[in-house]
């Protein structure tokens, strides 16, 4: 119904009056203008000028990583996440100063701008090597390369090396692990919750060691990336990413392919998990500590056998979906510690190991919550928190932190 | 202004350098000129004891043989000039430009008189390395004050500098006033003050002055320093031969007394025989370029490496650079050598001449030597001496001198004569 009194209706709203009789788009628009003036005057007219202490922002530069591609050459990976730039003067190795030079045809370095400082220095392996980056003003960036060993380069050779490795690392041990399915199928409900709470507990000890090497990675993350905000961006993120899919998935699917749906999801918080580890092989590769990366080898081969149960356990009721769908799961799961390694020993950065490792604990917190969801049952009554719920789920964190103990050692 | 070394000089040796070695290849496996000029940059082998960086983009990684060099790369700004500074004396007849002096009688004696001011300035350490330095007429080290022994050295002393500074001179200083220290006399001067110092020159010798402001360190550090140098007087000399050597007054013979009288006059800027002697000045000093106690930075007069060579393959080819060259002696004239140290945060610092002995004198308050034939001195904070060199029987070439401690001389304090 139109009313002459009043304004055209414009889709089935009421339009005011704007102010002053401006069109709606310039009401819609002043806003903004203002703002931009607010923000310029914030930017040129330095109206806080009072407010500073006289004292320049101090330089801020990271050392990321460094290489050692032959016996002659360092190679140290920088960042400037500093607001201003940032010039290298002179290099100092273990306190002389060196000849040096620097990718990119300067020394200088804006904000976030990256480089690699190329030092020709024969170093020993074994002997602790120390570089010091001298700025313009004098300000010394300190970083010690423990224990230099050559770096592999990019070879067919290493890739193919690296990719053996992750199969033994990630999928054989979680394929091995998926064999217990049968004997699954064969206990009581107690006995499989017990088993998909054990399967809980192994997740939430992948957890707390996600974060424990996020702390690792995070000091070394250029401040300018806000390694904190990155680490909570990708749990949330990988959360609610994860359970988005999820509930679209449920929405098309009856309770008979809900539990094949848990399965891929702890296959894939899992896998990400393993990329992380292929990470850490890779980056211990990388830096030449290949007597390190060996322990990580056997010790996630065992420690990963145990996931295999994780993953199948939501099948152990029910229809036993296709072969085809255990290939996947055991890929899903495993194979990521392929990529990791490539990642890790080519291309490792702390903020990447950072990001990686908060999706991981972003996919551990989704399918922790998925897997409660499934131990309560269809008509959500049976308890979790039974004696042999309890018992089950400390003895996966135990064995996990058992495990652990061969990669530590 | 004394003289300085050439810079034209140094371009032409190093054009004539390159145009030798590209000679030595012309033809040889066909290498191009330019291949051959760009590489002459490059730092090649593991030499130790040669100075000099590659220039940028030069000493490329995984650059086959290379190991690299140690040294400072690229060259220094404009600015003070290590160079001119080792030979520039300032006795109030003459000196640098930016020194107010002059030389005038009053009641009988003879003034030297100097107008100093120390300012808050950035200095270059490195090649592109930069200090905020605190200094005496906006140099460090600042001006070399010389004058004759019994002199009267009027200091007019004005800060320009943010902080509270004084002038305190390592003389034989009679009166307290006079001492440049917080507790005494005019005490510290704040920013626009002004005070006139007045001390007699004495005794003859290498001597130190620097700020006596508080915290100590840090004012020293900064570049607060300088060199007094008061030459003998050759006639008290022949009065009181005693005072200018080891012997008794009841050992010393005419012939000592001529002998001594005659090197008073080698060492007496206003006498001919003095014009003989190659002088230089040299101030070890360091720079604690990330304030956290430490020194980054360590030199002869102020730049590192600056009387290093420019570039080196370590294989005997070297070039001057712009501002970073050897200093030039000529072998058929003694060198004499004014060591000062103000190396702050270290206990001592030390001067090691290569392929060469000298003689030493302790403070330079002795005509006769404290240590004779020796190839390495070691000062303390403070300490200092006159070397006197003699490079007649020598070869025309390079020859090494630095800081006998191994990490001074890599992180700065490495220097050359170039003996022609
Ligand atoms: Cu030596």
């Amino acid at each position: 119904m139109q009313d002459s009194d009043t304004t055209e209706t414009d889709g089935g709203v009421t339009v005011q009056d704007q102010p002053f009789g401006l069109p709606r788009w310039a009401v819609a628009v002043i806003p903004l203008v203002l703002l931009a003036i607010v923000l310029g005057y914030l930017f040129l007219g330095s109206p806080f000028a009072a407010l500073a202490t006289g004292g320049a922002a101090l330089p801020d530069v990271t050392v990321s990583y460094t290489t050692l591609p032959d016996d002659q050459t360092v190679l140290v990976h920088v960042t400037n996440n500093g607001p201003g730039t940032v010039t290298v003067e002179q290099v100092l190795v273990d306190e002389a100063y060196w000849s040096f030079s620097m990718t990119g045809g300067d020394r200088t370095l804006g904000p976030l701008e990256s480089s690699t400082v190329q030092i020709p220095y024969h170093w020993e392996p074994g002997w602790d090597l120390e570089v010091a980056l001298v700025l313009s003003d004098g300000a010394t960036i300190h970083h010690t390369i423990v224990a230099p060993a050559t770096s592999p380069g990019v070879t067919g050779e290493v890739v193919g090396t690296l990719a053996v490795v992750g199969l033994f690392v990630g999928v054989i041990p979680v394929v091995l692990g998926m064999l217990w399915l049968p004997y699954l199928r064969s206990v009581s409900d107690r006995a499989l919750h017990a088993v998909l709470v054990f399967a809980v507990g192994v997740l939430a000890f992948l957890g707390f060691d996600a974060l424990v090497d996020v702390g690792e990675f995070m000091e070394a993350v250029p401040g300018a990336y806000e390694g904190p905000f990155l680490f909570a961006l990708g749990v949330a993120g990988s959360v609610l990413v994860i359970q988005a899919v999820s509930a679209w998935q449920e929405s098309r699917t009856e309770g008979e392919t809900s539990r094949l749906r848990t399965a891929y999801l702890v296959a894939v918080s899992i896998g990400l998990h393993n990329l992380a580890e292929g990470l850490a092989i890779g980056t211990a590769f990388a830096l030449g500590r290949v007597e390190l990366g060996a322990f990580l080898v056997v010790g996630f081969l065992v420690h990963n056998v145990t996931e295999g149960p994780a993953i199948v356990g939501p099948l152990a009721r029910g229809r036993r979906p296709g072969i085809e769908h255990f290939a996947a799961l055991g890929l899903i799961g495993g194979a990521p510690v392929i990529a990791g390694a490539w990642i890790g020993s080519y291309a490792f950065s702390p903020t990447l190991g950072v990001f990686f490792l908060a999706i991981g604990v972003g996919a551990i917190l989704q399918v922790v919550w998925e897997m409660a969801d499934l131990v309560r049952g269809e008509d959500g009554l049976a308890s979790i928190g039974t004696p042999v719920n309890a018992g089950a789920f400390l003895f996966g964190a135990v064995f996990m932190y058992v495990t652990g103990l061969f990669i530590a050692l | 202004m004394s003289p300085s070394l050439d810079y034209e000089r140094a371009r032409e040796y190093t054009d004539a350098l390159e145009g030798r070695l590209v000679d030595a290849l012309d033809g040889d496996q066909g290498v191009s000129r330019r291949a051959v000029l760009g590489s002459l940059g490059l730092a090649g082998g593991a030499a130790l004891m040669g100075t000099g960086g590659a220039d940028d983009g030069h000493a490329g990684a995984g650059g086959g043989e290379s190991h690299g060099n140690f040294g400072a790369r690229g060259e220094f700004d404009e600015g003070f000039d290590p160079h001119e500074f080792l030979r520039t004396f300032n006795t109030g007849f003459d000196g640098q430009d930016n020194l107010t002096q002059e030389v005038f009688e009053e009641d009988g004696e003879r003034v030297r008189y100097f107008e100093l001011t120390a300012v808050d300035t950035t200095i270059e350490v490195a090649p592109g390395v930069e200090f905020s330095a605190w200094a005496y007429q906006g140099q460090v080290p600042g001006p070399t004050l010389r004058v004759t022994e019994g002199d009267r050295i009027r200091v007019q002393f004005t800060n320009g500098s943010r902080h509270a500074h004084t002038i305190h001179p390592h003389l034989k200083n009679l009166d307290p006033r006079m001492d440049g220290i917080p507790q005494n006399g005019p005490g510290v001067l704040e920013q626009g003050e002004s005070f006139t110092y007045e001390w007699k020159a004495q005794p003859a010798g290498v001597h130190f002055y620097h700020c006596h402001s508080l915290p100590l360190k840090a004012h020293i550090h900064r570049g607060l320093y300088g060199s007094i140098i008061v030459d003998p007087d050759p006639e008290r000399v022949r009065e009181r031969p005693e005072e200018y050597c080891d012997f008794h007054e009841s050992q010393i013979t005419p012939e000592l007394t001529e002998e001594l009288v005659a090197r008073a006059k080698s060492r007496n800027h206003e006498y001919d025989e003095n014009d003989e002697v190659q002088e230089l000045v040299v101030v070890m000093n360091s720079f604690d370029t990330n304030f956290d106690g430490g020194n980054e930075v360590y030199a002869a007069n102020t730049r590192a490496f600056a009387y290093g060579v420019g570039e080196t393959d370590g294989k005997g080819n070297w070039a001057p650079g712009e501002t970073k060259r050897p200093i030039q002696v000529d072998g058929q004239r003694p060198v004499r050598v004014y060591l000062v140290n103000a190396t702050e945060f270290d206990l001592i610092n030390s001067f090691h001449t290569h392929s060469q002995f000298f003689d030493y004198y302790d403070h330079g308050t002795t005509l006769l030597p404290t240590n004779q034939t020796v190839d390495t001195v070691m000062q303390c904070q403070a300490q200092r001496g006159i070397i006197e060199l003699d490079y007649s029987d020598h070869e025309p070439g390079l020859y090494m001198f630095h800081a006998h401690q191994s990490e001074f001389a890599e992180l700065g304090w490495m220097s050359f004569f170039e003996v022609v």
